[in-house]
């Protein structure tokens, strides 16, 4: 009862005390915000949120930051994160983190407002939070009414501004830009000459079926998915070493495109390919940088941190190639900009947590055909084997006049005595001396004239022995011959360096060859008969008679091999040929058997049981959560897995929900990808963001248009292009006008063609095609660019190029973050992050590379030969070919006069390097 | 941001815009949102847009720009020294170590980046304090102790990872992954450069070869290429310079003949800027031709100079080549280019060939230090008394420390990336001050702890530039150097 009363009275005084302080409640506006505005808004404002939170939008300032949990407990402000921030004496924890504390009276307002109910009224809030999941791109694909074309939203949109479409191009500019475009290759004048010839109706469309036909088309397209999936040929990362056999994946890549493979399709087999043969597709999962083991801390968390790392990969990968959202940022929170939780992070991560990255077997249907081929290869080499027991050089025992000795040493591993054939019942082995210990035999097996077994005890042959070391399904009597070998099926004898055993078939057997071994799989050399004897017996006395012992072997010597193959010393000179026939068939085999099931290995993940994933709070894998399960991003789909699914379902369940035409996302990123690789921008200008931060589409029923095309072609990209290049907008003249400078510098609404620099490779490319040197050899392991293959930095650039490095450059060995020594410098990516949009630099760097490089004057050497091969020594019909080869037009009066006098005072090869270099060369037109 | 821009203010019309908005706003009664104020800004053509990034003009792309704010230092050099330099055996003091010399850490992790952990080991050369401010520094770098005076050490650094490349990442990038901007991207992406005949930012291997990180610690990531780092030695030239096997009249045809075709070119494009900046970008190339060769010529420094900072040193091939990069570090400087990073170590290699001492220290640092000391000390020297100090900012840095601790079975310490030594000095540096504190065995930050992403913070404040602001948009992040973290060291500053 005292007790009570005490604490009454304090309640009464706390109450008194607050009362005096402000007699009336406290207004959010008037007496709340100023405080948050002068001491919160700079970090927890409209502009930044730092740690998640955000005090001036109501409904975000009660949800509160990242860890916190609500930031007010109406009616209870001891519970309150805020006040207890506030008021903390811990100078890490307090807020505002620098600057003076709040005054005693501005945190007894914050009290007072929270314990009265923290009232704040709606529609006061000066800005508004936008709802997230109201985003175009994430609402489902609308199809546009009405009947329209490619061009007619161009022409919508550009009328609207009070533009116009630019002329056509001449029809070579747009060939020349076209080839480039969909092959990565200049146009050859013979397609140029037969282009212009072809003044029928469809001649453009019959060129780009042509250019679409082209396996140049893929080799030219792979590489723009590469960038995005930053592929390379090192694992990155400190020791940067080789990955070599990640190149089938880029050849997967190239033969999708030029098999316009569905982009459904395409899309699956990089997430589940190997679920239906297609493995080198699942390369996909594993391109990024990783740290080998031995790179990884030995202390635990270094090991989880690692492994987050990999798989923090995985989704990005997975999350920005297809879908255009950076997932990614949900690792430590939820993201920012759009409605992904930290939850929907984590539960991508359970849908790839099974993947490891490592190599493994390439199996293709060549693959498997060839193993086929290699199991009736075995069978025939087992065919020889046996013929070539009838050459084993016979036994010659003591009882028989002594040569030096023929034979080879005992091995652990096979032996075969062969004697003149002899009439049995019994034939004993004896053991008379060993390399140690009590001697050991995995099997003894005795062969009639017909090549059968008799010895096993299926035959039923039976067998006793001088003694044994009995050890339960390891070491038994019996295992002597059960047909069964290896250590854990052997007798071992009691004694040490001695034992016998003996058989005695079921009937007299007519016997010529004893083979026997101590561990046929070769784990075990000890125990070794290294003397021995083996006679037979007729009748049941003991009148033994010797067939074969070791005395004719060469002794053994522990820790060598000798080569125990079968040699022709002995034998007559028929059997010699007929053997040496067979040994060479069999060697022949053997390495063609070799090689098939050594088989193409491919860095494309293993995949194992999945780890379990939990939560982590602020991506900290020492600060696990609760455990999730595999489920999309739940603001676009209820997909969701059990705990325990496997590995495959949950791969492909993702891949099924990605390449769905429902997904709002998965074709509109694509056909934007498409579209940005004619006209160098997209429709949406970052391609690999189209969430709330990302740029608008400049056309978005066009965007909706084309993506419905899409899906409806079958997922077909070269119905894409087709559709594309074959537009009026595409084929506009590329020349500037004052007034479209004016309204659209940017040129997004397309009032003319947007020349852009061709890039590395293209150029590259282009120099060896016009030089005449291009080696067109497709797919397979890449040439090298430096002079290692991976490894620590100070790659050392090859200077000149010759043979397998004149292949097209997406056929480069691609050393991560090392970029290419002359082309890098075009802003070829390093494969470090995605590269969606390559940047367009010039630079001085640029220019001294393609300038002065060693690779630019053999160019222009081979150039010059080519065209003195080609057209003679005329040097107006040479400048003329070189116009023609490089520029795809003849050149005018002028320039053909200033590169005469060029080419009679210096020499071809001094115009070509010009050549190379000009403008015109390196612009589409 | 008040604090900052009322700092910055003084000398940018800009920072005094800004203020005076700010000040306006903040004395109104009502609450403006700062997009408001940002939609005025743009309205008036102050900003160039919302996200602060330069504007690089394509045909001059090492134009000089201005900064976010007025700022001392207007150049960099970053002595990078790879490997993981041992704080307790250079700048970081540890007497209690000594007490300690030889037992067991207790409590301490049984396992660390290499596997077992060994004793505790004292610093493993004697301390002596130097200069008026009584710097205990180590015998180990007799030359840079002499400097103490005017540095500003951080004591307390962390890294976030425990392995050199990724480590070296986040110090030179901000991010432990392969694929970010370098500090001279940013740097030079930003500023630009003063001299328009010579590469912006200049990375200078050293003579042992390059860093664990290789390329990535100069790489642009995905910032325009124009802001890589060209790679510059003593020993190694600018690739492509000069086109092996031509005679200059060939080569002066090959040129003339490309300008005609390029000019005739553009003439058919009027207006196309593109076509201009690649006409611009080898004339850029060819005073580079000239400027690059002349900046290599040490034959122009007198013998005083070279042996200053033992460029003549006979006896050691390493060290001589390490002080003559040296001296083109200066030399750089001296012409105006805006970032030179000096790199002192080559790859992992058992600690051979850098810092990383992890089975010898004594042994392998007695090397190192050889090479790293007299010339470092005789560059920074130099540069202050040629008057360079005054606007040039020089780092000292490496990516994480080591262990109080040997290894089992060695005299090596392991990684630490939980408490280490970095150090600045020049333009804008305090100078004199030690700020932070590792624990009194060296082996974590407990006092004013700061991750690597705020010593990058502070080099770009000290450049005028906001680490905030200097952003750029990729695959649909704002991307920073100091990724969301970031935070300036005010301590350090003059």
């Amino acid at each position: 009862m005292m007790h009570c009363y005490a604490r009454m009275i304090c309640m009464l005084v706390a109450f008194s005390y607050v009362s005096l302080l402000r007699a009336q409640t406290i207004d959010f506006v008037r007496d709340v915000r100023p405080i948050f505005q002068k001491h919160c808004y700079e970090c927890h404002g409209d502009k930044k949120q730092k740690s998640g939170l955000r005090l001036d939008v109501k409904q975000a300032a009660f949800k509160g930051g990242d860890g916190y949990g609500e930031t007010f407990s109406p009616g209870k402000s001891g519970d309150s994160p805020l006040i207890r921030l506030v008021t903390s004496k811990d100078k890490n924890d307090r807020m505002p983190p620098e600057g003076d504390a709040l005054k005693t009276e501005e945190i007894q307002t914050l009290i007072q407002w929270i314990d009265e109910g923290a009232t704040w009224p709606d529609g006061v809030d000066a800005s508004l939070l936008k709802n997230i999941r109201d985003h175009w791109s994430f609402k489902p694909i609308a199809i546009p009414k009405g009947i329209h074309t490619l061009d007619s939203f161009i022409q919508e949109k550009l009328e609207m501004n009070g533009l116009t479409m630019s002329p056509e191009a001449n029809r070579v500019s747009w060939l020349r830009r076209v080839t480039f475009d969909l092959t990565g290759l200049p146009p050859t004048p013979e397609e140029v000459r037969a282009f212009v010839d072809d003044t029928g109706s469809g001649a453009f469309e019959r060129a780009v079926d042509l250019l679409l036909h082209s396996p140049h088309y893929g080799e030219r397209w792979a590489q723009h998915w590469l960038d995005l999936v930053r592929f390379a040929d090192t694992h990155g990362f400190e020791v940067n070493t080789e990955r070599p056999n990640a190149w089938p994946y880029r050849d997967y890549v190239i033969r999708a495109f030029n098999e316009d493979k569905p982009y459904d399709r395409f899309i699956q087999d990089q997430i589940a390919g190997d679920q239906w043969g297609e493995d080198a597709a699942t390369g996909f999962l594993v391109t990024a940088s990783v740290l080998l083991p031995g790179q990884i801390g030995k202390d635990a968390p270094s090991i989880r941190l690692a492994r987050q790392d990999s798989i923090d990969e995985i989704v990005n990968n997975i999350g920005q190639t297809f879908l255009g959202l950076s997932i990614g940022c949900a690792r430590c929170h939820d993201h920012k900009f759009d409605p992904i939780s930290a939850i929907d992070y984590y539960s991508m991560q359970a849908f790839v947590s099974g993947v490891e990255y490592e190599e493994r077997e390439l199996r293709t249907p060549a693959a498997e055909a060839i193993k086929q081929e290699a199991a009736s290869m075995r069978v025939r080499v087992a065919e020889i084997d046996e013929q070539l027991n009838n050459f084993e050089s016979l036994a010659r025992p003591q009882t028989l006049p002594q040569t030096l000795p023929q034979r080879p040493s005992v091995s652990p591993r096979k032996n075969t005595d062969r004697f003149v054939a002899v009439t049995a019942k019994r034939l004993r082995f004896t053991v008379l001396a060993t390399n140690g210990l009590e001697p050991c035999i995995d099997e003894l097996e005795v062969f009639n004239g017909q090549g059968q077994n008799v010895a096993l005890a299926s035959f039923d042959t039976r067998a006793k022995t001088s003694g044994n070391t009995h050890v339960p399904d390891r070491h038994e009597a019996r295992f002597v011959h059960n047909g069964l070998y290896g250590n854990s099926q052997s007798w071992l004898s009691n004694e040490p360096g001695k034992g016998w055993v003996e058989l005695e078939f079921p009937s007299e057997q007519e016997v010529s060859r004893v083979v026997w071994s101590r561990d046929r799989e070769g784990k075990f050399e000890d125990r070794l008969a290294t003397e021995y004897k083996i006679e037979t017996a007729t009748g049941t006395d003991n009148n033994w008679q010797l067939v074969a012992d070791s005395t004719d072997r060469f002794p053994w010597i522990a820790g060598t091999d000798r080569d125990r193959s079968l040699t022709t010393v002995g034998l007559s000179g028929e059997d010699a040929t007929k053997a040496t026939r067979l040994l060479d068939e069999k060697s022949n085999l053997e390495a063609k058997i070799k090689t098939a099931e050594s088989g193409q290995r491919v860095f494309a993940g293993t995949f194992r049981k999945p780890d379990e994933i939990h939560l982590l709070s602020r991506g900290d894998p020492e600060q696990p959560r609760e455990e999730v399960v595999p489920a999309v991003l739940r603001a676009f789909g209820e997909v969701e897995l059990k705990k325990d699914s496997s590995e495959q379902e949950r791969r492909l369940v993702l891949a099924r929900w990605i390449a769905s035409p429902e997904n709002p996302l998965t074709a509109r990123v694509m056909v934007n990808r498409i579209w940005q690789g004619h006209f160098g921008v997209g429709i949406v200008p970052t391609p690999s963001d189209f969430g709330n931060n990302g740029m608008k589409p400049s056309h978005p029923e066009l965007l909706d248009w084309l993506s419905t095309e899409f899906i409806r072609s079958g997922w077909s990209i070269k119905a894409m292009h087709r559709l594309i290049v074959l537009s009026r907008t595409y084929r506009q003249s590329s020349a500037l006008n004052a007034k479209g400078v004016e309204k659209d510098a940017d040129v997004r609404l397309l009032w003319r063609y947007p020349s852009r620099r061709i890039e590395a490779e293209t150029i590259r490319d282009s120099m060896l095609a016009i030089s005449g040197k291009l080696n067109l050899k497709m797919y397979g392991r890449g040439y090298d660019l430096f002079d290692k293959r991976g490894g620590l930095s100070g790659y050392k650039p090859i200077e000149s190029f010759r043979g397998e490095g004149l292949r097209r450059m997406i056929y480069a060995h691609k050393v991560r973050r090392e970029t290419e020594a002359i082309f890098g410098a075009f802003d070829c990516p390093d494969a470090g992050q995605s590269t969606a949009v390559r940047r367009e630099s010039m630079t001085p760097i640029q220019a001294l590379n393609l300038f002065n490089s060693v690779f630019t004057l053999e160019q222009s050497q081979a150039l010059a030969e080519r065209l003195s091969r080609e057209v003679g020594k005329d040097i107006e019909q040479q400048i003329q070919r070189a116009y023609h080869l490089a520029l795809s037009r003849e050149p005018s009066i002028d320039e053909l006069r200033e590169a005469e006098f060029v080419v009679r005072e210096y020499g071809l090869e001094t115009f070509g390097r010009a050549l190379f270099n000009c403008n015109e060369a390196l612009f589409l037109p | 941001m008040n604090s900052r821009n009322s700092k910055s203010g003084k000398g940018s019309l800009l920072g005094r815009v800004l203020l005076n908005r700010q000040q306006f706003l903040s004395n109104s009664a009502t609450a403006i949102g700062s997009i408001a104020l940002a939609d005025m800004l743009c309205a008036d053509g102050l900003l160039l847009d919302s996200t602060d990034q330069p504007r690089i003009d394509p045909a001059q792309p090492y134009a000089a720009r201005l900064p976010h704010f007025p700022a001392k230092a207007k150049n960099v050099v970053v002595i990078f020294c790879a490997g993981a330099v041992s704080q307790l055996e250079t700048w970081d003091y540890k007497p209690e170590l000594i007490k300690w010399d030889d037992k067991p850490l207790p409590g301490g992790p049984s396992v660390t980046f290499q596997g077992p952990a060994g004793n505790l080991a004292r610093p493993q050369y004697n301390f002596r304090q130097r200069g008026q401010t009584g710097k205990w520094v180590s015998d180990l770098i007799p030359h840079l102790a002499k400097l103490t005076d005017d540095i500003a050490f951080v004591h307390s650094l962390t890294s976030t990872s425990n392995t050199h490349g990724p480590a070296e990442n986040f110090l030179s990038t901000g991010f432990v992954l392969d694929g970010f901007p370098s500090l001279g991207s940013w740097v030079t992406y930003a500023l630009g450069s003063e001299n328009q005949n010579l590469p912006s930012y200049v990375a200078i291997p050293d003579p042992r070869g390059v860093p664990q990180n290789g390329s990535n610690n100069w790489g642009p990531g995905f910032l325009p290429v124009a802001f890589q780092g060209t790679t510059l030695s003593s020993k190694e030239p600018v690739r492509h310079l000069i086109p092996p096997g031509i005679a200059p009249p060939a080569d002066l045809a090959s040129r003339s003949l490309l300008q005609k075709m390029n000019a005739r070119h553009l003439e058919q494009h009027p207006g196309d800027g593109k076509l201009a900046a690649r006409i611009a970008s080898y004339e850029l190339a060819a005073r580079m031709q000239l400027s690059v060769p002349e900046i290599s010529d040490l034959s122009t420094e007198s013998a005083h100079i070279l042996k200053m900072y033992g460029a003549d040193d006979s006896q050691n091939a390493n060290k001589a080549a390490f002080a003559k990069n040296c001296i083109l570090a200066r030399r750089l400087i001296e012409r105006g280019v805006r970032f030179v990073q000096l790199f002192n170590g080559a790859y992992a290699s058992g600690g051979v060939l850098n810092w990383d001492g992890h089975n010898a220290i004594k042994e392998q640092y007695d090397l190192h230090a050889q090479i790293l000391d007299q010339p470092a000390a005789a560059l920074i020297q130099d540069l202050k008394q040629r008057g360079l100090l005054d606007d040039t900012l020089v780092i000292w840095c490496t990516e994480f420390g080591r262990m109080p601790f040997f290894q089992k079975g060695s005299k090596g310490r392991d990684h630490n990336p939980d408490g280490f030594t970095c150090w600045m000095t020049g333009a804008g540096v305090k100078p004199g001050v030690s700020h932070g504190a590792t624990d009194d065995l060296g082996q974590k930050a407990v006092q004013d702890i700061h991750p690597l992403t705020h010593f990058n913070a502070t080099i770009l404040h000290l450049l005028g530039l906001d680490f905030e602001r200097l952003s750029f948009e990729h695959n649909g992040i704002q991307r920073r150097l100091t990724n969301v973290e970031g935070k300036i060291i005010p301590e350090i500053l003059a």
